[in-house]
């Protein structure tokens, strides 16, 4: 136990550094979801589109204050590098600490509020007590009216997590892994039914404040921004059908606002895990939050997306185009008549640019140059549209060719799935000039004797 | 062909939306011009900037098309094109022609004046949205908050709403370097601009506090990026570099 020793005088710049260290990998930072004004006394508002304030070397927004209040924790997750079996420097901030933080990060602008997520300290309870302490102290004794996003620890008593609730704008129970097999191969103590527990528990009191509101108009607030939730792909050998299929559920049946998926990056070099020679599996990731996009915002159903048959993504379609060159059949869309939800399917059409097409063609007939002004990705879309009767190129509509062309060259090289194998053969190509070149040669070569 | 001359602002433009409607021009035949040069074979008209005329378009615009599309159509007014005020202009007589009702002002997207004064809003909407993340304050001595920021449109008079409604009892500062504004916010009052000759530009001596909680946001920066993901591009896409020289993350005082 000698860190506990060293604790005292760790400075707050390495606290805050190993605990932004220990967050990181948390995806969520948005700050959407709630709009509220500020009251003209106490600092903060809140913006429903969010607002994001910096983004980091990895592209990523930094929109909130991500720490942990403390990365000891009494569970040992095989993919978590703060699990009790890693041998890591181990920091805790004070509620005064992290209140302070975040409303002097906030004046300067410098962030939205605070995403408070937390090692398990002793025991659950214990734990969300303290970040309720915490949020209850920004709230009440700071005077923090800005975004604020908490974890609800799985196991935690259910009486703090709905006082939790009242006071913060989002809250999210980490699903880690997306099938209770993974779960239970790498997080031994965690169990799916615990997790689940405080998820439904979130969203039926989101449900119930609600109707509250109707009735109350100054009824408390209850989780205004939503729950969330995070699964981390690549770990686990499950497939993106199956994860797919889970994030729908979790749509569906839990209310949620939003699924994150996390590519798997191994932190800890347990030989449980996966090792990622490539790096993290990012491609997958942007395909499965593509696709995440369709469900929430295009009227598809998982199950137009992957079937058993077919369980992982394109690599080189997106979700969209993957499914339109697979139902010609529907193809082409005519813009001037199409309804809307035929227009959203169609690729390189998003849902700005078709409820902008919506509105414009009622007082004019639209040619492909206004398609393109109104944000609609002509590269994509051409194989898919008529304006007036007419494609903008004679296309054949024919899935092979459209492939071929939605592709790029250089990506179809890359994947190998051009068949380009091969390649020209040249003079040198041969075996054995890829052999290293010895010094006795390099004397040959150089005296004039090769 | 009718040629109304006006300055650069909202009260000089929307004071020559009036007077063409006034005057009943043809609005296809009618152009706003904020350059003084003349046009040949047309009639030039003069506009001087009537607080009351411009109010009572204002009312208009928001009663006819909503707030949003009015904050739009001032968006528009916020960017440095040439032709922006014939865009707006345009768009307006447009909107009213067809009766267009709240929200929909900006439907006709077909027709390039429509186009032009969407993409400006547009343009410096993003702009706004923009730098209510990026402005960066440093606190003064005297505890006031003082930011420095460099847009490419006009859009101070859109931030100020937004911090000072976010920040209601701090004192702040947001200073437009290239246009040389000042915005100011007395706490607990309302806000107002500075033009830069009337103001004196405070000296600026930091806090104590200011160097940590700054060194501090630049750790926190560092360490919140996840190496093995690293993507300067995408970075790069998401915060141009224009905005990082008065970014505290991204200077090395």
């Amino acid at each position: 136990m000698e860190y506990l020793a060293l604790h005292g005088e760790q400075s707050l710049e390495d606290r805050l550094e190993i605990l932004t260290d220990a967050a990181k990998y948390d995806v969520a930072c948005t700050s959407s979801g709630v709009e509220r004004r500020g009251n003209g006394r106490d600092m903060g508002n809140c913006a429903a589109g969010g607002i994001c304030h910096s983004f980091s070397s990895d592209g990523r927004c930094i929109s909130l204050l991500k720490i942990l209040m403390t990365n000891e924790c009494i569970y040992d997750c095989k993919y978590c590098q703060n699990r009790c079996s890693g041998d890591i420097p181990r920091a805790t901030l004070t509620p005064e600490e992290i209140c302070t933080l975040t409303t002097e990060f906030y004046r300067r602008n410098y962030i939205e509020g605070l995403f408070l997520s937390s090692g398990i300290l002793q025991a659950p309870t214990f734990t969300m007590e303290l970040i309720y302490r915490t949020v209850w102290l920004l709230r009440n004794r700071f005077r923090f009216n800005g975004y604020i996003h908490v974890k609800a620890i799985p196991g935690a008593d259910p009486e703090l997590i709905q006082r939790t609730g009242f006071l913060v704008d989002r809250m999210s129970v980490n699903l880690e892994l997306p099938t209770a097999e993974g779960l239970r191969s790498l997080a031994p103590n965690k169990h799916r039914r615990a997790i689940l527990a405080p998820m439904r528990q979130i969203q039926t009191g989101i449900r119930e404040n609600k109707s509250d509101l109707v009735r109350y108009r100054n009824a408390p607030k209850f989780v205004g921004g939503g729950q969330a939730t995070q699964m981390i792909v690549g770990a686990t050998a499950e497939s993106d059908w199956q994860i797919l299929n889970v994030a729908e559920s979790l749509y569906d049946k839990f209310g949620l606002k939003r699924v994150f998926y996390s590519a798997f990056v191994n932190v800890t070099g347990d030989r449980a895990l996966p090792a990622l020679p490539g790096g993290p599996p990012l491609l997958r990731e942007h395909r499965l939050y593509q696709a995440d996009w369709l469900l929430r915002f295009y009227g598809f159903r998982a199950s137009e997306l992957l079937d058993p048959k077919r369980p992982f993504f394109n690599v080189m379609l997106d979700p969209k185009e993957d499914w339109a060159v697979r139902h010609l059949e529907q193809f082409p869309v005519e813009i001037d008549r199409a309804p809307l939800e035929q227009l959203l399917r169609v690729p390189g059409i998003g849902v700005k640019s078709a409820r902008r097409i919506a509105a414009a063609r009622k007082s004019a007939k639209l040619s492909f140059t206004d398609l393109k002004r109104m944000g609609v990705v002509l590269k994509r879309a051409l194989y898919f549209i008529t304006c007036g009767g007419k494609m903008m190129y004679p296309v054949k509509l024919e899935e092979d060719y459209i492939v071929r062309n939605l592709t790029d060259v250089r990506d179809r090289v890359r994947f190998g799935s051009d068949g380009m194998t091969y390649r020209q053969m040249s003079l040198f190509d041969a075996e054995q000039f890829s052999l290293p070149v010895s010094a006795e040669e390099k004397l040959r070569s150089a005296v004039g004797q090769l | 062909m009718t040629v109304y001359f006006c300055e650069d602002s909202l009260e000089s433009i929307f004071t020559a939306i009036y007077q063409a409607y006034a005057e009943k021009r043809d609005h296809s035949d009618t152009v706003l011009s904020l350059s003084p040069e003349p046009m040949l074979f047309a009639e030039h008209v003069r506009v001087t900037p009537d607080v009351e005329k411009a109010r009572r378009v204002i009312r208009t615009l928001q009663r006819r098309f909503g707030e949003n599309d009015y904050l739009s159509l001032c968006a528009a007014l916020a960017s440095e094109h040439r032709e922006k005020a014939q865009a707006v202009y345009r768009t307006v007589a447009d909107g009213l022609r067809r009766d267009a009702g709240p929200g929909h002002l900006f439907d006709n997207l077909a027709d390039p004046w429509v186009n032009m004064a969407f993409s400006l809003g547009r343009g410096a909407g993003r702009e706004i949205q923009h730098l209510q993340g990026f402005v960066r304050f440093q606190e003064l001595e005297s505890g006031v908050l003082y930011s420095v920021i460099g847009p490419k449109n006009n859009v101070l008079t859109f931030l100020m709403p937004h911090f000072a409604d976010r920040l209601p009892q701090e004192n702040f500062v947001i200073y437009d370097e290239k246009r040389n504004f000042f915005g100011v916010h007395p706490s607990g009052r309302d806000w107002y601009l500075l033009c830069g000759e009337d103001a004196v530009q405070p000296a600026l001596r930091l806090s104590e506090q200011e160097r940590q909680y700054r060194e501090l946001f630049r750790h926190f920066c560092r360490t919140i990026a996840i190496r093995a993901r690293q993507n300067l591009p995408l970075q790069k896409s998401m915060l141009p570099l224009r905005f990082r020289e008065y970014m505290t993350e991204f200077r090395q005082d």
